[in-house]
């Protein structure tokens, strides 16, 4: 059996390959159940054991050899064919894409939910309170006497004697702690309502009130407490201060400052010109105040602190006019 | 509270810079909220003294002087007529400039050549004061340059008093502080009151007080022969840089010493007392009486009076009386300086409505020992002021108290603080603000409180003190020592946060609106009165009445809402909104009820070079609705429209279990333009509670099917009459077998036709075609039963 030019013949056959038509053809008329090795083996079946090896061999060469340049072949047919359908079936990718559609949230829930956020990571849960309150709960029971300024008429809506739109979220730490004993640990969330319409008050806005009430917590661990929270919320590098001041339901009191995010602290329009942000008031819980709910003051102490959402998200974000958060308007939702 | 600097300096020795102190006196919980300067606006202003005053040969009112710089000798003419020879004047040279863009020029006044001008205080922008020129105090030499005196610098700080310190509403209140801050101690002003004659005040004025809690300290003084002037400028000027306006050397006094000592006065015209007595009463019942600014106010039982022998003379801490005030004939004056009860003042200002100086300090209690004092400093520089005789004695009624005392421990303070604040420091802390340690034991200690810090009654307060005097930013920050417990969301806090996931996902925006509506917006709504909607919560004291009473339904603030973006040229919008009504219950009661709203206007895209958007209708609200429903694991049912204000023809109400949740349509067009809305709007409202009672988060896994599903598809027609829902039910209900009903086309011809995709599903083996044609017929013979259903080919 000759194989010599075998090898040679096939080649020629396959350069004459010109598209994958030929391609087809010449695959049967060497590969095929009747192609050229077929042929060949065939013949093998007549020659004896040695040489059917040697020549089984290298007829399986050759085999393996044409199955390869064919198959590259192919692949080089393939992707012609497939470059010419993507030529044809060019589109714009410059034409806008499709939206899907989402919702947004309100900026004043982002502000809360990150503060929740926060809080919740420091063990503090979540708890509410009526919108209308009694003036003992929102007041009385908050050490506030019945003839402090915060409860002239001016400042607080009346539904009638006796009932108000709650000022602050601040009852909830008396309901709170009427219904438990401590420890607690709470964050109140929540609308509060004040008769003041202009640029830098609305007459519902939101606070978030905190409350912790254990065995010896620490006017240093408000502080620490408050760190957190500011770094938290401002980022690691926000300086911050406490600085005495006055609530009639806290004792040591303390504003929480932080430095100005508009000036960096030079000063301006924004802070005063003090470079300093009042961001939070906090404080020890006053005695009173334990008094009032009936927890023995000489056993816990506790802090308490509350800041104004609308507040926190005007200085997060830039926004200049506390009303805009009362308009609704969609060009302004959508920043968000 | 407005303090100069300048006069801060009379009590303790400034030596920071005001930036500084201001910084301090924040850290110190008195908040300087600004700095205001007081800087030379001139140039060119020397002192110089008159040497000669002529007539003006041209001018009457005018006058052509002399003026002696120490260099020169220069010829002004001048308007003004309270100048005479020897006086030291202000002299603004020629090429001075007086404020912003006057220079001043050598000019011709009436043929006489003027060298300059002599200026009064307001052309020097000292203070407001133009009535002459200014007279400079002798002390200052000829030639000095006027920008680099004192006087014509200074910086006053505004201090927020915070209102429990009532101590600090004086200049000296805010120097014990500032004493403390830079371990100094405040002076008092050092004087000595000369008293002429034998006359003695108590045997020219009678004093009784009929009620000692509403006065417990009251003193008489008096003064004769007082001639009424201007103020000289120093006093003038700390008046008016402390925000009050000079009237008078007599007024200006009680004033100055007001804002000096925290101690308000007031002067009666002696001569006008009847019966030369002063009586302190509290009022029982009704009566008027004119004020000296001739109003007449109406007293009520508890009004403190101070009345003479024949009625009231002033309303006590508040307003004088238009009887006794001084005027400009008054010669003989009574001074009153007392401390009155602090409620009684607080209620009878507000009653009144008049928020004074004097009241503002009452309120918040003064130093009863310092009202002697306060007196004897007033009579000194009314003296020197208005000149006259300081009668000898004084009539006063005193009933002391005993001081308070406060026991403290120093593991109260180190403990509450979480510092180590040592002995000494605890008792220097508190001995630089006159809170004195007056025993002591290994323990702790016994404090005595000043008189003036009505503010301190208990250990906290003390506490408080150290705290604030030792600095916060000295108080370490820690962390609680206390068993860390997680905190697990409660149930609503799951819902809501579900609900609002679910609502951006589906390309809602949240909103929030104010809690109150109008009533306006009830009778809009159409809300008859049986409608526990119409049960409003009114609002005593609201800001508007579009804001009067607290909303009983979310819609109408969403509309208007609407309305605002589609006025500003939106046109498409998904809005909702999680928020409270509020119901007005019988025997006084008040309920809060969450509630979810949704409207939505428009279409989803206003336009799309790829598919076509097509406004939306019910289905887009009614669609939105069972969604989220279904994502809280409920499922509700549509009944007819009942609400009054849903246009019935595509609005239904919401069922859950057979509780009405909600509704969701569209509003009816004659509502829509009450908020001139032109546009169709569908919304819906849902009871969050309702939803929450019934929801159920609970998430079970279901293993997936083995076997293939196969689907057969139905048509029919289906009359008007027939709810399409009723089809599905009654479909699903033939067999467990059939796992979802699908509506994927409906058209209507002569008839409403209806094409349904059914799918079946076993769990247990694959379902032969034998089986499926038998549900199939099955589903065929249900449907067709039903009066006005008929097979479709
Ligand atoms: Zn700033």
């Amino acid at each position: 059996m000759d194989i010599s030019g075998l090898k040679e013949k096939i080649d020629s056959e396959i350069s004459r390959i010109a598209n994958i038509e030929d391609l087809k053809r010449v695959k049967v008329s060497i590969l095929g159940r009747k192609g050229l090795f077929a042929d060949y083996i065939d013949q093998l079946k007549t020659l004896d054991k040695e040489l059917r090896r040697d020549a089984g061999k290298a007829i399986n060469e050759i085999k393996s050899w044409a199955d390869v340049r064919l198959g590259e072949l192919e692949k080089h047919f393939n992707d012609i064919e497939r470059q010419k359908r993507e030529q044809d079936s060019l589109i714009d990718i410059t034409m806008p894409g499709t939206t899907p559609v989402f919702g947004k949230k309100h900026p004043i829930t982002l502000t809360l939910e990150e503060i929740i956020r926060i809080f919740a990571s420091l063990g503090f849960a979540v708890a509410e309170g009526p919108d209308i309150e009694t003036e003992f709960y929102n007041f009385e029971s908050l050490n506030i006497p019945s003839d402090h300024p915060a409860r002239d008429m001016q400042d607080t809506f009346y539904i009638r004697p006796g009932v108000v739109l709650r000022t602050h979220t601040s009852p909830v730490q008396i309901r709170t702690m009427e219904a438990q004993l401590p420890p607690v640990k709470i964050i109140a969330p929540g609308s509060v309502y004040r008769c003041d319409n202009d640029i830098s008050h609305t007459p519902m806005f939101h606070q978030v009130e905190g409350l912790m009430v254990d065995k010896n917590v620490r006017f240093s661990d408000l502080k620490g407490i408050l760190s957190i929270f500011i770094h938290e919320m401002f980022g690691p590098d926000t300086p911050l201060r406490f600085r005495p001041s006055y609530f009639p339901f806290t004792e040591p009191s303390a504003e929480v400052d932080i430095g100005c995010v508009i000036c960096r602290g030079e000063g301006c329009r924004v802070c005063k010109d003090t470079g300093w942000l009042e961001i939070l008031g906090s404080g020890m819980v006053h005695p009173q105040v334990f008094r009032n709910v009936g927890y023995d003051q000489e056993e816990i102490t506790g802090f308490a602190f509350g800041m104004g959402v609308e507040r926190i998200a005007m200085i997060k974000f830039g926004i200049d006019d506390i009303r805009q958060f009362y308009y609704n308007d969609i060009r302004f939702l959508s920043q968000f | 509270m407005k303090v100069p600097i300048e006069w801060l300096n009379e009590f303790v020795v400034i030596d920071i810079e005001p930036e500084d102190l201001a910084k301090r006196l924040t850290m110190r919980g008195l908040e300087v909220e600004g700095l205001e300067k007081f800087a030379p606006r001139f140039t060119g202003v020397i002192a110089g003294t008159i040497t000669r005053i002529d007539a003006h040969p041209n001018a009457d009112n005018l006058s052509v002087c002399s003026i002696d710089t120490g260099r020169e000798e220069l010829t002004v003419v001048c308007g003004a007529s309270n100048i005479s020879v020897n006086d030291r004047v202000p002299l603004a040279t020629v090429g001075a400039a007086l404020g912003q863009d006057f220079v001043v020029g050598k000019r011709k006044v009436r043929g006489i050549e003027s060298f300059g001008m002599l200026c009064s205080e307001k052309e020097l922008g000292l203070t407001d004061d133009h009535s002459g020129i200014f007279t400079l105090p002798d002390a200052i030499t000829p030639g000095s340059d006027l920008a680099n005196l004192p006087i014509a610098h200074d910086t006053v700080l505004d201090v927020s008093v915070p209102p429990n310190r009532g101590d600090c509403l004086s200049v000296f209140g805010i120097a014990r502080e500032v004493a403390s801050i830079l371990r100094q101690k405040a002076k008092l002003p050092n004087f000595t009151l000369q008293t002429y004659g034998d006359g003695r005040v108590e045997d020219e004025l009678d004093l009784a007080i009929h009620d000692t809690k509403a006065c417990p300290r009251y003193v008489l003084k008096l003064i004769k022969g007082i001639s009424l002037a201007p103020s000289p400028f120093w006093m003038r000027r700390r008046i008016t840089r402390s925000g009050m306006r000079p009237i008078n050397n007599i007024v200006d006094v009680t004033n100055y010493v007001m804002l000096e000592l925290g101690q308000p006065l007031h002067a009666f015209d002696f001569d006008r007392l009847t019966d030369s007595r002063i009586e302190v009463k509290v009022a029982q019942g009704s009566s008027n009486f004119r004020t000296l600014d001739s109003i007449d106010r109406p007293l009520e039982t508890g009004d403190i009076l101070i009345c003479d022998g024949s009625g009231p003379v002033a309303v006590a801490g508040i307003m004088g009386g238009e009887n006794s005030e001084i005027t400009g004939a008054t010669k003989n004056m009574a001074l009153e300086s007392a401390y009155f009860n602090p409620f009684s003042i607080r209620a009878t200002a507000r009653r009144l409505g008049i928020r004074s100086e004097a009241s503002l300090r009452f309120e918040k209690g003064i130093d009863i020992d310092n009202v002697g004092y306060a007196a004897e400093r007033a009579m000194y520089l009314m003296h020197e002021l208005a000149g006259g005789t300081v009668v000898k004695g004084q009539r006063e009624i005193f009933e002391k108290t005993e001081p308070r005392t406060i026991y403290i421990t120093y593991s109260n303070i180190n403990g509450l603080l979480g510092t180590h604040i040592s002995h000494d420091a605890v008792t220097r802390a508190l001995r630089s603000i006159d809170l004195h340690i007056t025993k002591e034991d290994e323990n702790g200690f016994l404090v005595s409180v000043p008189n003036f810090r009505h503010d301190i009654g208990e250990t906290a307060d003390i506490i408080e003190e150290i705290s604030r005097v030792h600095g916060f930013e000295h108080i370490p920050d820690t962390s609680p020592v206390a068993v860390l417990k997680p905190q697990k969301l409660t149930q609503k806090e799951r819902f809501l946060s579900l609900i609002k996931e679910y609502c951006l996902g589906t390309g809602f925006y949240e909103i929030i609106n104010f809690s109150f509506f109008s009533i306006k917006d009830i009778e809009n709504f159409l809300i008859p009165g049986d409608d526990e909607r119409s049960r409003y919560v009114p609002i005593m004291n609201p800001i508007s009445r579009d804001w009067g009473v607290m909303r009983t339904m979310m819609m109408p603030s969403v509309l208007r809402c609407m309305a605002y973006n589609l006025n500003r040229g939106a046109k498409n919008l998904r809005f909702f909104e999680k928020g409270k009504v509020f119901f007005q219950e019988s025997a006084g009661g008040i309920s809060e009820r969450t509630m979810l709203c949704f409207a939505i206007t428009g279409r989803q895209k206003e336009y799309s070079w790829k598919e076509k958007h097509s406004d939306y209708d019910f289905f887009d609200i009614k669609g939105a609705i069972e969604g989220l429903v279904e994502r809280l694991g409920v499922s509700c049912q549509v009944e007819a429209a009942t609400e009054p204000f849903l246009d019935h023809g595509r609005s239904a109400d919401i069922m859950i279990d057979g509780i009405k949740a909600g509704w969701a349509g569209a509003i009816r067009d004659d509502i829509l333009q009450l908020y001139e809305i032109e546009q169709t709007i569908y919304c819906a409202e849902l009871r969050f509670d309702i939803i929450l009672e019934k929801g159920n988060l609970t998430l079970q896994y279901k293993p997936i099917p083995r076997y293939p599903q196969s689907t057969r598809d139905f048509s029919f027609y289906a009359d008007d009459r027939v709810p399409i829902a009723i089809l599905v039910e009654k479909i699903k209900g033939i067999s467990p077998l059939i796992v979802s009903v699908g509506i994927f086309d409906m058209f209507r011809k002569e008839m409403r036709s209806v094409s349904m995709r059914v799918v079946f599903q076993s769990y247990e083996d694959t379902l032969t075609d034998e089986r499926i044609n038998a549900l199939q017929e099955q589903i065929i013979g249900e449907l067709t039963k039903i009066d006005g259903i008929s097979l479709r080919a």
